[in-house]
């Protein structure tokens, strides 16, 4: 319910066409994602990943130990070029992550509960320096603020195939809210069709917030 | 290095990089601190490496060795490798062709040098260093015995040697007798070039041929004499010729450097690195041989290059052979990064931390995997990926999935789940799907268990009821 009224918040503009490139990696480029596991970030940052496997294998920091590679494969990542890296070691974590940037294709990295700020900032400093594309993704909360070039916050996400007791997990739609500089300035409402593959669809009709009303 | 008092060169890191007899009598070693061998040592003298004022002496040695053996290789101002397998035949032994190369080095470079041969580059280099002061010559009569003898320290890693030497192994031809599967389990790509190295498959210094023009050239109007240029211009063509995609993202060993001085005439050298060349070093490489050639031209020391440098060319003399197919936008240098920082994230969480995966078949999302480390061989599937696999759960599998399940409050009315206890809060199930069934070993004990597709409004999870107990199996993140 609550989702829905903040919804209510947003202007949808019909005319306005998603870029198609929102959800690619770009070069130096850091992508934030941040919400609940459950709302489709890990298939989504593994969609954005595989687009950069091709140039060379790319690297998935897993705090958890949870991912599941067959997951990533679904995603167009192919099994040799998926390389998974364990560490929650809050403290290992910064340097692990910093060797990948410095030689990996692309980097997503779930962040641990107890990082700092600064060492993010570093972070986010190397792979702009490095050109190197990474995914943060905190375990817990948020990212400090204007560290993400693109940051995809997870609003709702809405199942297909299933009813009671029949059918099975097909589509699913996710409603992100975008900001940052890749949006410049403005925040946005993206939808996203994810039907299991690689093929993330970004759906046209997105919504921007309500501006206010400027005095002075 | 004067000999007669002690003397040390270090690097731009102070590190020592060379050391003369003197010191290393006195307790100072390669590796060591400035100021750590300036303790050992205190009336040390200390010079800075450089590496192109070294090869600019050096390369009138170069040239006098040449003039013997053809295809000559610098490994380093200092080191040669020399082929001579025809030479051999031509001076009519290897007693009468040692003998004459080490007559020409005493007359241009004087004693202190030293002349190893053995089957093979690693095995001539670690013969050279045996051979001593008194006896500058070492020829290896059985090859297989003396690198069975060499000592683990021979491989020039001081970590991997400690660790074989922990292990009981201390020499290479103890090495060599393990099976390479179990050496390269354990230490991964730096344990299989040992092996390989312990086995005398080393890379070895004849030609291979390449088909294509592969080479990468500039001419220089006026010719360039000032080194700064020159060192400009050795890095812009070393990154010119591996961004080229002439050489298909392969990486060379060895690079052939072939300058054309002002006056015609033109001079080239093949120089060899363990390590593929990265630009970097391919840079420096390059820069070294033209600063020897313009050097001994100015100081009448050698041939060459006279008036400047008109016309600069470089060109692989060879491609690697090792590492794997490279895909059609990957090059090799970025994949040789890539290795690089998979091999020091390796060392900080441990080689069970660093793993890729290959498909296999199974019912759960977590058997459908095969785990391995990075750098070992992919295992062959326990189980067979292409079978049926009935009670397995259908795609899309979930992105999240817990190594150990763990319990899940659900609440279920009359066999259908209404609500999931999510952290502290409890939310709705919209729909769900399922059960999947597993019938599991029962004859090892295991329960079959019925797995659920469970949707509430914060996501979708994959749950499993085992005795009557509701565990968390994913989460489609």
């Amino acid at each position: 319910m609550a989702d829905a009224v903040q919804l209510e918040k947003y202007k949808t503009l019909a005319d306005d066409v998603a870029s198609p490139d929102l959800l690619s990696l770009q070069p130096g480029r850091v992508t934030g994602l941040v919400g609940h596991p459950g709302f489709g970030l890990t298939r989504l940052g593994l969609v954005m990943l595989a687009s950069r496997e091709q140039l060379g294998p790319v690297a998935y920091l897993d705090v958890r130990g949870w991912l599941s590679p067959p997951a990533a494969w679904e995603s167009g990542i192919s099994p040799e070029r998926l390389v998974v890296v364990r560490c929650d070691d809050p403290v290992r974590w910064a340097r692990v992550a910093a060797h990948l940037l410095e030689g990996v294709g692309a980097v997503y990295a779930e962040v641990p509960a107890r990082i700092k700020p600064a060492q993010l900032h570093k972070l986010v400093a190397l792979a702009r320096n490095r050109k190197t594309p990474l995914i943060l993704r905190p375990v817990q909360g948020d990212l400090p603020n204007g560290m993400a070039h693109l940051k995809l916050e997870a609003r709702q996400v809405l199942w297909e195939g299933t009813e009671q007791g029949h059918g099975r997990l097909g589509e699913r739609r996710l409603i992100f809210e975008a900001s940052g500089k890749a949006m410049r300035g403005m925040t946005r409402l993206v939808e996203v069709k994810d039907d299991g593959t690689n093929a993330l669809r970004l759906v046209s009709g997105l919504a921007v917030a309500l501006s206010g009303r400027a005095t002075g | 290095m004067p000999p007669a008092e002690p003397c040390q060169a270090v690097d731009d890191k102070n590190l020592v990089v060379a050391v003369n007899k003197m010191a290393t009598e006195a307790g100072v070693q390669v590796g060591m601190r400035r100021r750590e061998a300036e303790a050992v040592c205190p009336i040390v003298v200390t010079i800075e490496h450089d590496p192109g004022a070294e090869m600019a002496r050096f390369e009138r040695v170069a040239v006098a060795v040449e003039t013997l053996i053809p295809r000559i290789e610098v490994m380093s101002p200092g080191l040669i490798l020399a082929p001579v397998t025809g030479a051999i035949r031509y001076f009519g032994g290897e007693a009468p062709l040692v003998d004459r190369v080490a007559k020409e080095i005493d007359v241009v470079a004087g004693p202190g040098f030293r002349i190893g041969l053995a089957a093979g580059p690693f095995a001539a280099r670690r013969a050279a260093e045996l051979a001593t002061d008194g006896d500058p010559i070492y020829v290896v009569a059985d090859d297989d015995a003396f690198r069975a003898a060499l000592d683990v320290a021979a491989l020039g890693s001081e970590d991997i040697a400690s660790v074989f030497r922990w292990l009981g192994i201390g020499t290479l031809g103890e090495l060599a007798d393990l099976p390479r599967d179990a050496v390269v389990s354990r230490f991964g790509p730096d344990g299989l070039r040992a092996h390989q190295l312990a086995c005398g498959e080393d890379r070895d210094t004849l030609d291979r041929v390449i088909a294509e023009d592969m080479s990468i050239e500039e001419k220089f109007d006026p010719p360039l004499e000032n080194l700064e240029q020159v060192a400009f211009v050795a890095r812009s063509l070393a990154h010119q010729l591996l961004e080229s995609s002439a050489i298909g993202g392969a990486i060379p060993h060895r690079i052939e450097v072939e300058a054309e001085a002002a006056d015609g005439a033109i001079r080239n050298r093949t120089w060899r690195s363990a390590d593929p060349f990265n630009e970097r070093m391919l840079g420096e490489r390059v820069r070294w041989q033209l600063q020897a050639w313009l050097d001994t031209a100015r100081l009448r020391s050698g041939p060459g290059i006279r008036g400047g440098l008109v016309r600069l060319r470089i060109m692989p003399a060879d491609l690697s052979d090792d590492g794997r197919q490279l895909a059609l936008d990957e090059d090799a240098l970025s994949a040789a990064e890539a290795q690089r920082a998979f091999a020091q994230t390796q060392a900080i969480v441990g080689n069970d931390g660093v793993l890729q995966a290959i498909p296999q078949g199974g019912r759960d999302p977590g058997e459908r995997s095969l785990w391995y480390r990075w750098g070992e061989t992919p295992p062959a599937p326990e189980r067979d990926p292409q079978a049926p696999w009935p009670g397995q759960v259908p795609a899309p599998l979930p992105a999240l999935v817990p190594p150990d399940p763990f319990p899940l409050e659900v609440e279920w009315d009359a066999g259908i789940p209404t609500r999931v206890r999510l952290g502290s809060r409890w939310v709705e199930v919209i729909s769900w799907a399922g059960p999947w069934r597993k019938v599991g070993r029962w004859w090892d004990g295991e329960h079959p268990s019925d797995r659920y597709q469970l949707v509430t409004s914060a996501g979708a999870f994959l749950c499993a009821v085992v005795n009557g107990k509701t565990y968390m199996a994913g989460v489609y993140d």
